[in-house]
């Protein structure tokens, strides 16, 4: 049986930063902090309705960051997958730690971000091992 | 006064085509035809149950505009969700196709994209710009 993990989802908004902390905490939290126990999946192709994307959600954890208040990779995973194990606002974070503005620019993102992000993805990768645990004791 | 024209980046965060996807829309969008142009967010138009969550604006603008669809990969996620939900798309540019044509740039990785990777959105960009002026003397 193969291993069980969680998957992030960010919301792939590109029209303001709030998308752009969602893409870099899960990064972050995917290839670092949780790497080899979290992994990230494209939200388009969820939505799309990839056979093999919407069984490995289903059988594993999910995580969603959105990053304003539409919260379209929470509403879209609910509406295609049916569950999410936990959920995230970047707004939340920009909020917690108002000394550190995020910069308008998406591309490249500044340095407020990337630091707003990283403190993100620590909140959610606690949440990652908290989800495993669950599971190991479900099983 | 002229229509603007969408654009839709593909966006997904699972691959460096959905990364320069998203760079070569900023690019169009902020820098090379900013008067013609304006951003769509490609998760609003697929969410589910957007009415309920007020997000029918996308779907509406790109009823009503011309929209250009920019695929990362052989799903053409945006396309789908644009001719699901507001018709059919004026042009589609598949970024997975120009990077075969460019073998000399190979983006660093989909969180960075590097040197290279940033010269490649800059092409694709470029072809936007030409789709979108297209498209600005057509209507």
């Amino acid at each position: 049986m193969s291993k069980k993990k969680v998957y992030i989802i960010p919301c792939s908004g590109i029209g303001k930063v709030f998308g752009s902390i969602g893409r870099e905490t899960a990064y972050i939290v995917a290839n670092e902090l949780a790497k080899g126990k979290a992994e990230l999946e494209c939200l388009p192709l969820i939505v799309k309705g990839k056979k093999e994307v919407i069984k490995a959600l289903k059988e594993n954890k999910i995580i969603a960051i959105d990053g304003c208040p539409l919260m379209c990779s929470y509403n879209n995973i609910m509406e295609k997958i049916g569950k999410v194990d936990a959920k995230f606002m970047t707004t939340d974070i920009v909020k917690e730690n108002r000394e550190l503005k995020p910069e308008p620019s998406i591309i490249p993102v500044g340095e407020n971000t990337k630091e707003l992000s990283r403190k993100l993805a620590e909140q959610v990768v606690k949440k990652v091992d908290e989800l495993l645990e669950e599971k190991k004791e479900a099983t | 006064m002229k229509m603007k024209i969408g654009i839709i980046a593909c966006s997904g965060e699972n691959l460096i085509g959905g990364t320069l996807s998203r760079a070569a829309a900023r690019i169009v969008v902020e820098k090379l035809r900013s008067n013609n142009t304006i951003i769509l967010c490609q998760p609003l138009f697929a969410a589910g149950g957007l009415e309920r969550h007020g997000g029918q604006e996308e779907r509406n603008f790109a009823k009503e505009h011309p929209t250009i669809t920019i695929e990362g990969c052989e799903e053409e996620c945006s396309k789908i969700g644009v001719e699901r939900y507001s018709g059919p798309a004026a042009a589609t540019i598949r970024v997975d196709e120009i990077m075969k044509a460019h073998p000399e740039l190979i983006p660093k990785s989909r969180e960075d994209l590097g040197e290279n990777g940033m010269k490649l959105a800059e092409i694709i960009a470029d072809i936007i710009a030409k789709k979108v002026d297209e498209l600005y003397t057509s209507v």
